[in-house]
């Protein structure tokens, strides 16, 4: 690593942490998530990024060389489906296997009781220990080579679970060398460390489907909440777990089901927001930060996300009114985002600038803004309009 | 007769070091030895089931 390549790290560093803390840097960060969108700019499609992950890694170094970008992700395309098919997991469409090459992979939710990867009479032993069930429960249901306690053994079986651990081990193994080279050769921050999710949300995503999830809220509200009370100290654990150990960039929480209208306000606030709130209070209180990665339109919970400690998150905001965020919570946490996927896939450069200059002007005037797409970027987002979203926060977010 | 409550396992572990050594009829050597090991193998076992359900 060159001492030039180090001296920008350092500077861009300082100016996202400064940025995230609600201080007013030397210029507005720019910290793009791209996912499909490296592949595209690499010349690879949706296939190889999302299969091969040195590939993956290989488009984002190329967005970092080329793009000036403060921060980024290592590799946003955040399923490897190399490990998901090793494994057995049966819940993903991939490209290349179930939609064509060009489409991103998706997750498939269990839609009724009888695919669900946790039946409904099952919560007091999901509760009495989340871990095992998961184990023991769960992978035999959401994974074909797995089998059941009690079930004859299979030699498919006995791989699933080596090909797995070995399979996670590689992954976490390259990717701490994609952060080293991101700071050693780009001088590129990596942007997140550490995953958080809710509660409620994994409950949803992951055991229950949200369908089934919605029946048992009225059927059985206490198991429902029980569950997201076991679920409370792996979520933080994990979260913690993977953290940066430094404290300077934050653990990402994914935001799915908690917003308008999945769930009414009395439900969020019975369901989904202690859990969710105590953990992120907990993570402050030891001094980490999370990115409040609020997809969807998350404004009428904000009264909610208000309760907050002071800079406890960066609010991320994806499709709602940016403004409104600034208006309601800005005065506690730095905000990112609020530049519309729609306008980075289907607009003009022209229109991203106009973009980018409202919300610098009316939410980053006095620092405490992130400049960002409100969401990932997938491959509909254009070079020319990632570029002019660049460029214009370069010259533009400039604090004089 | 009253049910016996289960012992709730912390996260961060699969099987639990106290589990474990009740295996072993006779520990010759020092029981921190195996204890470390285990525990720090356990953990990534425990870090893999999550890892499944929070990330992939």
């Amino acid at each position: 690593m060159s001492q030039e390549t180090e001296k920008l790290y350092q500077e861009r560093l300082t100016r996202y942490v400064a940025a995230m803390r609600k201080e007013k840097p030397d210029r507005v960060p720019i910290r793009p998530f791209a996912a499909e969108f490296a592949g595209k700019y690499a010349g690879y499609n949706n296939q190889e990024v999302t299969h091969d992950v040195d590939k993956a890694f290989d488009a984002i170094l190329k967005c970092a060389r080329d793009f000036p970008w403060d921060a980024t992700v290592g590799n946003m395309v955040y399923v490897w489906t190399g490990l998901t098919e090793a494994v057995g997991l049966n819940y993903y469409a991939v490209p290349g296997i179930d939609k064509p090459v060009t489409d991103a992979f998706q997750y498939v939710e269990p839609p009724d009781e009888e695919t669900a990867f946790m039946k409904a009479d099952e919560y007091d032993e999901f509760i009495a220990d989340p871990t095992g069930f998961i184990a023991n429960v769960w992978m035999p249901r959401a994974n074909h080579d797995a089998v059941a306690l009690g079930e004859p053994n299979t030699a498919r079986n006995n791989l699933s679970w080596l090909k797995g651990g070995m399979a996670m081990l590689s992954y976490f193994g390259k990717f701490g060398g994609q952060i080293g080279r991101l700071r050693n050769e780009t001088g590129t921050v990596h942007a997140i460390a550490g995953c958080l999710k809710a509660p409620f949300d994994i409950l949803a995503d992951k055991f229950r489907g949200f369908r089934q999830l919605c029946a048992d809220i009225h059927r059985q509200p206490k198991k429902v909440i029980a569950a997201c009370e076991a679920l409370r100290p792996h979520m933080y654990y994990n979260a913690v777990a993977g953290s940066d150990p430094t404290k300077q960039v934050p653990i990402s929480i994914w935001l799915h089901r908690g917003c308008t209208p999945f769930l009414s306000p009395k439900q969020f606030e019975t369901f989904f927001w202690p859990t969710c709130k105590g953990i992120i209070e907990d993570l402050h209180a030891e001094g980490r930060q999370v990115l409040w990665y609020a997809e969807g339109d998350w404004n009428p919970n904000l009264k909610y996300i208000a309760e907050l400690p002071a800079k406890s998150i960066i609010y991320h905001v994806d499709r709602a009114n940016p403004f409104e965020v600034y208006e309601k919570v800005g005065d506690k946490f730095a905000i990112s985002g609020g530049i519309p996927n729609d306008i980075l896939a289907y607009g003009t450069p022209d229109e991203v600038r106009a973009r980018c200059k409202e919300v610098i002007d009316r939410i980053g005037k006095n620092g405490g803004y992130i400049m960002d797409a409100g969401a990932i970027m997938q491959d509909d987002s254009t070079v020319e309009n990632v570029r002019a979203m660049t460029e214009f926060t370069l010259e533009y977010g400039v604090y004089r | 007769m009253a049910k016996k409550a289960k012992k709730v396992i912390k996260p961060g572990v699969c099987i639990p070091w106290a589990e474990k050594i009740k295996e072993y009829p006779k520990i010759l050597g020092d029981p921190k030895i195996l204890q470390k090991s285990w525990e720090e193998i356990d953990n990534l076992a425990y870090l893999y089931l999550w890892f499944i359900i929070m990330q992939s």
